[in-house]
């Protein structure tokens, strides 16, 4: 009865609801049959709403009765009137169900990061990379773990490949979190790598790109800034770096790239969250990336996701001209926002990044785009200020399943566009 | 418009911020003249909802909060994992409203703003039938990307405008890991705004 209890409290609190608040449970100590006779008609009081945990059986032997608030009165008034011993168990049954909530959600967590792990949570950096072991070991043949560099507090970063064999096939780049606070996109990426992983050999969009092409994903793009959010400050943005001459940390590693590095669309402010650093790439985690995508030579698109706002962007940021093939990314934008919106109904806006949500300069896909990646994208996932960047983790996998079609439209037509 | 602004024209809806429900919709013209002075708004809005149904939704908001037995205290709402006490939630609806004055009041052309977080909430109870709350609210401001920190001081009574006061400061300016919120001039000016439009 009890499990029963908790469980009807644990799926009524997710659905929002309180159903137990000022609840109380009664010990009751029937001294005779006659008041043991009383205790069965009063159960029998259907308004009454009464559930007893512990059936009255024989006097001296407790009867345990849960009262909804709203019947407290009476029941207590019966009891004394009809001078029946009682004692109060439990003061406030939703008090006590919203802690064993609470530790129950802890403890799942730890029993989830090694056997079945939680889409629909935030992790920390250990149980992400953990996690990433897990993939690889899952799909030995499909997808390894490389290392591209190491973070400005030496933290690894990791990359996870997808391949099928060939040799330097033509590829696509994925990145998530490389501004931190963002944490919908890490479990986004997450979530993703482990849908490519799954949908290989049973999706024909997923499987036709993996057998031709490689897929590179970066789930944890800026470590040191997310290991910053989960111990000291959950709206940190930047890398981790030390500005010489100043006491600010950080440098906005979303500005940090050699593409219209040092205009209006950046600052030169180390204290400031855009501050482009003292020259382009100077970010480890920036040059890693860099330095992969110039050695690897065959890279055919960059999608680097961000949040919130709800857009989809393409290049340019740091400067109005268009992009020369603006017309061909316009459409591809369309279509994925379109696909986007029929899954939930999530309404995106796209365009170029300056027309479309403000003018950055040094932006990780404007220096993609002008260094040969003709399909470079910027995605900024939900919402759109509602709860910004804290978004609960309730809608993680929702916005993972709207945001899938879209991608899988950016790498269907990078598959189809050979260059 | 040539020696004078520029000027736009807005049309849009509006939602319930709890519900998501249409709420009705707007039509505004908004000049931001060249002398940088603050704009000059015109706005007529249609409500779906009727004012019975918006006093009623207001009292019983109000309700809600009069009827907690001790004052409401709270912190990071929502929490890093985006989560919301159900008990606090009515604390963050107002946090919302009152901090839209502070938005309406900060936001320039090119300057906007949405509510971060609300870092923490302190009830004062008072002897009249107001309420009063003391928050720290954190705004994130586009497209500079800074999270500005707001003290923000609300006092309410439906059917009374909200009366804001508030002093906000760049989380960033020369603090680094949580080494207190005193920024450099602590002798700030509180800025007051009641409801005038």
């Amino acid at each position: 009865m009890k499990i029963l209890l908790v469980f009807a409290a644990l799926v009524a609190a997710a659905c929002g609801e309180q159903l137990f608040v000022g609840d109380q449970v009664l010990r009751i100590t029937a001294s005779n049959e006659e008041q043991i006779a009383l205790l069965r008609v009063l159960g029998e009081q259907v308004e009454l709403q009464l559930d007893f945990w512990r059936h009255p059986t024989s006097p001296g032997h407790p009867t345990d009765l849960r009262v909804p608030f709203p019947s407290l009165q009476a029941v207590k008034i019966f009891l004394e009137s009809n001078s029946i011993s009682y004692s109060i168990m439990i003061e406030d049954v939703q008090e006590l169900l919203d802690e064993e909530k609470k530790s129950m959600m802890t403890s799942r967590r730890i029993e989830r990061s090694t056997s079945m792990f939680d889409f629909a949570s935030y992790h920390t950096i250990d149980e992400i990379y953990d996690w990433m072991d897990m993939l690889v070991d899952d799909h030995p043949s499909l997808v390894s773990k490389i290392q591209i560099g190491q973070s400005y507090e030496n933290r690894p970063l990791y990359v996870l490949k997808f391949s099928t064999g060939g040799s330097n096939r033509p590829a696509i780049w994925l990145d998530t979190g490389i501004h931190s606070r963002e944490w919908i996109t890490q479990a986004i990426g997450i979530w993703t790598t482990n849908k490519i992983a799954k949908e290989y050999g049973r999706d024909p969009s997923v499987t036709a790109i993996l057998d031709s092409m490689d897929i590179f994903f970066e789930i944890v793009t800026n470590p040191d800034g997310y290991a910053f959010t989960h111990s000291s400050n959950r709206m940190w943005r930047k890398t981790r770096s030390i500005n010489a001459g100043s006491h600010c940390i950080g440098v906005d590693p979303n500005r940090n790239w050699d593409a219209g590095f040092g205009g209006y669309g950046s600052s030169s402010n180390p204290c400031s969250e855009t501050y482009r650093g003292p020259y382009a790439h100077s970010e480890r985690e920036v040059k890693a990336i860099v330095d992969f995508i110039r050695g690897h030579g065959n890279v055919k698109s960059v999608i680097s996701i961000h949040s919130y706002s709800q857009m989809l962007l393409f290049p340019y940021g740091y400067k109005t001209a268009p992009a020369p093939n603006h017309q061909e990314l316009n459409e591809l934008a369309k279509k994925a926002v379109s696909d986007l919106a029929a899954v939930y109904g999530t309404k995106y806006t796209y365009g170029s990044t300056i027309d479309t949500i403000y003018m950055a300069d040094g932006t990780t896909i404007d220096w993609a785009y002008d260094n040969g990646v003709k399909y470079s994208f910027t995605f900024e996932l939900r919402d759109t200020g509602h709860y910004g960047f804290l978004l609960p983790s309730s809608q993680i996998i929702p916005t993972a399943t709207e945001t899938w079609p879209a991608l899988l439209d950016i790498m269907v037509h990078v598959l189809e566009h050979p260059y | 418009i040539p020696d004078s602004g520029h000027k736009y024209y807005l049309q849009f809806t509006t939602e319930d911020y709890k519900s998501g429900e249409n709420a009705g919709s707007c039509l505004a013209t908004v000049l931001y003249p060249n002398t940088k002075s603050p704009p000059v708004v015109n706005i007529k809005c249609m409500h779906t909802k009727d004012q019975k149904q918006i006093q009623e939704d207001d009292n019983r908001l109000y309700q809600k909060i009069r009827h907690q037995t001790k004052p409401i205290i709270g912190n990071n709402i929502p929490d890093s994992y985006g989560n919301i006490e159900p008990a606090l939630e009515p604390v963050w609806a107002l946090a919302v409203a009152g901090s839209s004055y502070i938005m309406w009041e900060k936001s320039t052309e090119n300057l906007g703003y949405f509510m971060a977080q609300v870092k923490s909430v302190k009830q004062w109870i008072r002897k009249d039938d107001f309420i009063e709350f003391d928050y720290t609210v954190l705004l994130h401001e586009i497209p500079t990307q800074e999270i500005l920190s707001c003290h923000m001081r609300l006092t309410w009574l439906p059917g009374h405008p909200l009366k804001v006061k508030y002093f906000c400061a760049s989380e960033n300016q020369g603090l680094e890991d949580g080494s207190g919120m005193e920024s450099g001039s602590a002798a700030g000016i509180l800025h007051e705004k009641g409801a005038n439009f």
